[in-house]
């Protein structure tokens, strides 16, 4: 297993909250110590997911205010099933625009 | 600014489920046999503990981790029928216990020493069926003092269940509860579903449960 999560980060809050600071920890991972601005944090959640959407869109709005992160927009994509899975993330990476 | 989309596909229950597996090879590793109970608050679940922990007690070796919101309560319930080990987790807040805690719990419990480890999730039908505690087993337990619908409202507890504990049954005279109605609620959403039909009060129907735990920890074997 990987590196223990800090105290502030181990599900110490609601179900949704504790999910929206899983989701940040993933996005953390993936962008790297590189750190690029996060825009969008895009999350499929099934019906069956056991997750509030709306609520879920309320504790990421929170969560990605705080740094490292800042501000990036939750993106909530309705599917079936019981899938909870970051689906995509949107970055600014500084480039020009082409 | 460029905009760049990555896209990612991780499940957000990816890690927990992966604490999860080391949370259950370590049990197996050491032969326990861990049992996930689970219900809405007040079905009974610290109470049934109790009960199993006076009449398991002296046989068997079990300790239990328990789950609360707030305040250790239940750990003080239970520590006063057990001289093994009891740990509370209190969550602050939190809905469900996840694998985490289970697995940092589990410092304080000397494995070598134990057949028997319940798991006494928060009281909640909802959010702890997403989230794998690494046990042997999810137990639901569902008191004939609710609606005999619960099954089809929660159907995923009862879908990842194995066994659900009908409690409270010395009531039934009381209450309006038809119990053939649950347990064919409780086997729509899961065929596979054993029921056990149990009083912590007068002890109806205890000894099936005990002879399920004797028999389930004899299943583990040290690996």
């Amino acid at each position: 297993m990987g590196t223990p999560l800090p105290a502030s980060r181990t599900g110490s809050a609601m179900h949704e909250m504790s999910v929206a600071m899983e989701i940040a920890r993933i996005a953390e991972v993936k962008l790297g110590s590189t750190a690029p601005q996060l825009v969008a944090v895009a999350v499929d959640v099934g019906d069956d997911a056991g997750v509030e959407p709306s609520s879920l869109e309320f504790c990421l709005e929170a969560v990605f205010a705080t740094p490292p992160f800042v501000g990036a927009k939750p993106v909530i994509l309705r599917c079936a099933g019981d899938v909870l899975r970051v689906a995509y993330l949107e970055i600014d990476d500084g480039s020009p625009e082409d | 600014m460029a905009v760049r989309k990555i896209e990612v596909r991780e499940r957000v229950m990816a890690r927990n489920n992966e604490i999860a597996s080391d949370v259950r090879a370590r049990l197996v590793a050491h032969g326990v046999t861990a049992i996930n109970l689970v219900s809405s608050p007040g079905a009974g679940k610290t109470t049934l503990l109790e009960k199993t922990l006076a009449a398991l007690g002296e046989e068997m070796d079990i300790a239990v981790i328990t789950g609360d919101v707030q305040t250790q309560n239940d750990a003080d319930r239970l520590a006063a029928h057990t001289s093994r080990v009891v740990t509370a987790v209190v969550t602050g807040g939190a809905c469900h216990l996840d694998a985490l805690q289970v697995l940092t719990a589990m410092d304080e419990i000397e494995l070598e020493r134990t057949q028997l480890l319940f798991i006494e999730n928060v009281g909640n039908l909802v959010c702890p069926a997403n989230w794998d505690l690494g046990e042997k087993e999810m137990v639901v337990l569902f008191a004939v003092t609710e609606g005999e619908d619960k099954p089809l409202k929660y159907p995923k507890m009862f879908q990842n269940a194995r066994r659900v504990v009908m409690t409270k049954v010395d009531l039934l005279p009381h209450v309006p509860f038809d119990m053939d109605r649950a347990v064919a609620n409780a086997l729509s959403i899961n065929p596979k579903l054993s029921v056990f039909r149990v009083s912590a009060l007068t002890g109806e129907g205890l000894d099936s449960w005990y002879d399920f735990l004797r028999q389930s920890a004899r299943q583990v074997t040290p690996g």
